[in-house]
């Protein structure tokens, strides 16, 4: 382990103009945030190794480095500066109360000073930096403790916070304040900031210790950080602007309360924004991978093997890769010609070229996915309902997947409907790592992979037949990769990926589906409900009325409603029962044809490891997860009858669609008819996917020889909508 | 064919009776109710050879409880005859806009806009085979103005009969006609024209007057005030009728103009159902044809593309089927060209009485 993250350590420092080069090949540098987690001896370690780094670049001065990469930086205009600088803090704030397991609390205050300057205030409650940490933190950029591991992070897309404090300085001549607190102090520690260009480290002057007392609540702070710096920058409302930037960011972190005031000159509110909490559950602890074998280029490799303290190669593949049993190890070598006992560091180029092939023809494991963090389809849901009124959510997480040994997840949203705008193209929501992309949306892959979607099928209009659908819609996109590939060093696109691009567009369809059903649904209804007005009212009023006029008796209507409906209607209704705390779901049925009907009636529910089916006095069976069956009894002509199940784990407002399938002759008007082999087809992918996670419980000996399940454009994942789909696949 | 049948009070309760059991008895047999009557569009409209109208043809539309909109027309229907009864009873009668609002106490029954209580009236007069008038129902809109030497008598409001000269007794605005004009509120006592002459604009009747047209003439001027209210049809058809006096009718040159003269002249197709009492099989169109265009060098507009599609309608009515129209149809579309009335002003103000009306008058043989 700590021989990998020093090979991985220099390839990044050998280059030192390429920053985010190195980062975009995969390899996460200068988190100095993570530093400050908790100081623990795990960040101490990585802090020396920093250091060492740091002593290494003295080649250039480190304002130089910024001057001339300001773009990508994304300090090049002052409209963008105070974006960016917003979007370090922030980032910053959410990674760290996210590894603190904090639910997180931030606060953004700008405040114009003059005509091109803006005050940021940045307030959060997170864990605080130590004393000692915090020059480092703030004051370098090569700096971290992340070099070796892969995994998932906000602050692999940006320069960090240290780019904020270089960019007060030399802009406005200003020092960054700083107040941390974490909670073992008895007081908080205040210091001014400013940066020694020339030595690449901060300057701390005025440091003091006091009690820290919250301006808004007057109460004391026992752990949080707070940044006050100035900068040349310009408001600006709009699309792109740090409103929609909190906005976004507010969505894709539902367990984050965030708030933003603009003040003008005279102290004039001009924008606010406030986006409250909706979920109470932190991102999962995303665990640290070592690379795989599939996205290992031939240089890092021998840099590898040259920094190896490892005698024998099996080891060597065995501790740096993941993915790569002690069976995989052995047939590598094999193919590669190179024996099993000799050492890394006298590997020959030849030889490590034919590892490299070796690597992409033998079978290997994926690597783990558990280093990914997705948002999770509930919590999309949420998010977007706090920031976007509309009737109706599809939302789909698919399962993770694999690009060239870079385990990626693709999460889609869709809200429609409510008072979002008819016309005009849709609002598309990029996200990379729960960071919001703003900029180039034409060129990213995220939007391209939406635009290959013919929306026309799914009921959006698509003027063309492709592109951007238009509608009251908008789509959030969001990619969780442990390395996200963007266009340009200015990380704002996402560079064309196949397997990324084709996970996207099936998310896309299934979210789609999910809409077409929805408006299927609502259309019938629509329909159903006219239906019962006609025969419940109308009707009643019209015999009514006519045997008033005439002074004769009023007919039976039964015959006559019978023969208006001739169908058999479903209704279903989804509440929320406040004493059970359970989401119960009503389906009611109607036989109105003049024959006696049997069915049999399917429900989705949300079925996970946190919910069940708490209350359902009918039994019923599971037919597979996340669906239930119910036997009916015959329902006469003219009866009804209603079935009714509560399920817990869930709050009031998660659940608020229902799909219900039926089996039996006849159509049922607010049901689809089962699609059985879709069904068997889901019901395989369980089992298998049950076996092999058996396998996979069942020891070490066997993980070897087991492979997992090739997806073959089937995903067996619950959230996956796959019953009764019409349209299908494009 | 000229007496409009009138109904008694016990007729017209027992037409809209036979509507209400319709529906019952189909309810009772256990079907949904409904009521029949013919499809009203243009497609269902043919010349009557005895009649020498349009009358509607045969297609019926069945309007029944299957649907949710048919199932409210129903119960509206039934709510207006419920209350066609009570103003029989009391001796009352409603325009069609306050039994539109009356609706709105009507619950389930009421009506969605005045168009649609308008257009149940009528089907209601269809399928009874009742006027409007039976069913003490009456326009808003006002009928039409009469310059002119004849003498009418009208019964007031207080149920005396006035004699009335409509140029000797009114002033330049003329006599209005009141929106009954069947014997029992209006009746033709005596005349001294040789025709009567039908003008679809305000400014072309006044400008008309002025010049003491109708007195140089010997003509009857009616202002039809666009699309003529059925009241000016009717009177149209009673003057035609019972003083055998020629109709021309004198509009713009326009395929909106058109339709007044068809409705004038062969019926309306919303009114097809009384198109025998409304329509003047007599009236000829006078102007402004396709051809004055170019005869005269009138002053046009464009034709829009709403005229255009409307042409094209014409073309296809069975009211335009003639070789004349079909010809003036044709040439208005080649040349995309318009006229108004008010575009022989070109010439002068005196040009049209002095020069287009006799000249065109002359050609229809009455010239003076």
């Amino acid at each position: 382990m700590e021989c990998c993250s020093k090979t991985l350590l220099f390839q990044s420092v050998d280059q030192y103009d390429s920053i985010a080069i190195s980062r975009r090949v995969g390899v996460t540098i200068s988190r100095p945030r993570s530093i400050r987690v908790l100081g623990g001896p795990d960040g101490v370690i990585h802090m020396n190794e920093a250091e060492e780094i740091s002593s290494k670049q003295k080649q250039a001065s480190i304002g130089e480095f910024f001057e001339k990469n300001k773009h990508f930086l994304g300090f090049d205009t002052q409209q963008r500066a105070i974006i960016t600088a917003v979007k370090e803090a922030v980032d910053n704030s959410l990674d760290a109360c996210e590894e603190a397991r904090i639910l997180p609390d931030i606060r953004v205050e700008l405040r114009r000073t003059k005509s091109d300057e803006l005050e940021m205030m940045s307030q959060d409650n997170g864990p605080g930096i130590p004393r000692d940490s915090i020059e480092g933190v703030f004051g370098k950029f090569l700096l971290g403790s992340r070099f070796h591991a892969i995994r998932q992070t906000r602050g692999q897309q940006g320069i960090g916070i240290t780019g904020v404090v270089m960019y007060s300085q030399l802009t406005t001549g200003s020092k960054t304040h700083v107040i941390s607190k974490i909670k073992s102090d008895s007081s908080a520690v205040y210091v001014d900031l400013g940066i020694d260009t020339k030595k690449n480290r901060a300057i701390k002057t005025g440091e003091k210790r006091d009690i820290w007392i919250d301006e808004k609540s007057g109460e004391e702070i026992s752990h949080g950080l707070k940044i006050t710096t100035v900068m040349k920058a310009k408001y600006q409302r709009g699309k792109k602007s740090v409103y929609q930037y909190l906005r976004m960011t507010s969505i894709v972190n539902p367990h984050a309360s965030i708030s933003l005031v603009v003040y003008d000159k005279d102290g004039e509110i001009i924008e606010e924004g406030n986006w409250a909490r909706t979920s109470n559950k932190l991102p999962r602890v995303v665990e640290e991978i070592k690379p795989h074998p599939h996205g290992i280029q031939l240089g890092t490799l021998q840099r590898m093997l040259r920094e190896s303290a490892d005698r024998r190669m099996t080891s060597f593949l065995k501790h740096n890769f993941s993915g790569v049993s002690p069976r995989a190890a052995k047939e590598i070598l094999g193919m590669a010609d190179v024996e099993e006992g000799r050492t890394p560091k006298r590997i020959k180029p030849e030889e490590a070229k034919a590892m490299i092939t070796a690597f992409q023809t033998v079978k290997l494991l994926k690597p783990p996915m558990d280093c990914l963090s997705p948002i999770e389809d509930l919590l999309i849901k949420k998010g977007l309902s706090k920031a976007i009124d509309s009737r109706f959510a599809s939302t789909v997480t698919r399962s993770p997947t694999v690009s060239q040994g870079n385990p990626f997840q693709i999460e889609v949203g869709l809200v429609f409907g409510g008072d979002l705008a008819s016309e005009g193209p849709i609002e598309i929501l990029r996200f990379a790592n729960r960071v919001p992309l703003m900029y180039q949306q034409g060129g990213c892959l995220l939007t391209k992979a939406l635009e290959a979607v013919n929306w026309k099928n799914y009921g959006l209009e698509q003027p063309g037949g492709s592109g951007i659908p238009k509608g009251p819609a908008a789509v959030l996109v969001h990619l969780a990769s442990t390395n996200v590939q963007f266009t340009s060093e200015a990380k704002e696109a996402v560079s064309y990926n196949e397997e990324v691009f084709d996970e996207v567009r099936k998310a896309m369809l299934e979210v789609g589906r999910g809409l077409k059903n929805h408006l299927k649904k609502s259309s019938e209804r629509k329909k159903a409900k006219e239906k019962f007005e006609l025969v419940n009212i109308i009707l009643p009023e019209i015999s009514k009325k006519s045997s008033e006029l005439l002074g004769r008796e009023e007919p039976d209507l039964a015959p006559v409603i019978t023969q208006i409906m001739n169908a058999v209607f479903l209704e279903e209704e989804l509440g929320w029962d406040k004493e059970t705390r359970l989401s119960m779901c009503s389906i009611t049925i109607h036989n109105y044809t003049a024959r006696a009907r049997a069915y049999t009636i399917l429900a989705k529910w949300p079925e996970g490891e946190e919910t069940s089916m708490e209350f359902n006095p009918r039994g019923g069976r599971k037919e597979a997860r996340g669906l239930w069956a119910w036997r009916l009894d015959t329902l006469d002509p003219g009866t009804s009858t209603v079935l009714e199940f509560g399920i817990s784990g869930l709050s009031k407002g998660d659940w608020n669609e229902a799909d219900i399938f039926f089996r039996g002759n006849g159509e049922i008007i607010g049901a689809t008819k089962m699609d059985e082999a879709l069904l068997d087809e889901q019901r395989k992918a369980e089992a298998l996917e049950a076996a092999v996670e058996e396998v996979r419980r069942g020891g070490p000996s066997s993980s070897e020889t087991i492979e997992a399940p090739e997806r073959e454009g089937f995903d067996p994942t619950p959230n996956t909508d796959w019953f009764g789909m019409e349209g299908g696949n494009e | 064919m000229s007496e409009a049948p009138r109904k008694s009070r016990k007729q017209v309760v027992e037409a809209l009776h036979e509507v209400a059991a319709e529906m019952h008895n189909r309810m009772q047999r256990g079907d949904p109710p409904r009521m029949t009557l013919p499809v009203r569009t243009k497609a269902n409209i043919s010349f009557d050879n005895k009649l020498g109208v349009f009358k509607y043809g045969k297609n019926k539309t069945v309007r029944d409880a299957t649907k949710l909109g048919s199932a409210r027309q129903l119960l509206r229907t039934l709510h207006i005859t419920e209350f066609i009864e009570e103003m029989i009873d009391s001796e009352k009668s409603s325009t069609l806009r306050e039994m539109y609002y009356i609706s709105e106490g009507w619950g389930n029954g009421k009506f969605g806009s005045q168009n649609e209580s308008n257009n149940l009236a009528e089907d209601l007069e269809i399928v009874t085979k009742c006027l409007r008038e039976d069913f003490k129902l009456r326009p808003e809109e006002d009928g039409a103005r009469i310059i002119g030497n004849i003498t009418v008598e009208e019964r007031n409001r207080r149920g005396e009969w006035m004699r009335i000269n409509c140029r000797d007794d009114v002033g330049d605005s003329g006599y209005g006609v009141p929106y009954n004009v069947e014997e029992e509120k209006l009746k033709l006592v005596d005349e001294d024209i040789d025709f009567v002459m039908a003008i679809e604009t305000g400014g072309m009747f006044d400008r008309l007057i002025e010049n003491g047209f109708d007195e140089e003439a010997r003509c009857a001027l009616i202002h039809l005030k666009g699309q003529p209210a059925r009241s000016t049809r009717r009177i149209i058809r009673r003057i035609s009728d019972e003083w055998k006096k020629p109709v021309v009718v004198f509009a713009d040159c326009d395929p909106w103009s058109f339709r007044i003269y068809a409705s004038i002249a062969y019926g309306a197709i919303k009114t097809a159902h009384i198109s025998e009492y409304l329509a003047t099989k007599e009236a000829t169109y006078l102007g402004i044809t396709a051809d004055d265009i170019l005869a005269y060098d009138l002053p046009s507009d464009d034709l829009t593309k709403s005229d255009l599609g409307a042409l094209e309608a014409e073309l296809t009515d069975p009211r335009f089927n003639t070789g004349w129209w079909q010809e003036q149809i044709k040439l208005m579309q080649e040349m995309g060209k318009k006229a108004e009335q008010q575009s022989l002003a070109k010439y002068g103000l005196d040009f049209v009485t002095d020069t287009y009306l006799p000249e065109k008058l002359d050609t229809m043989g009455l010239g003076y």
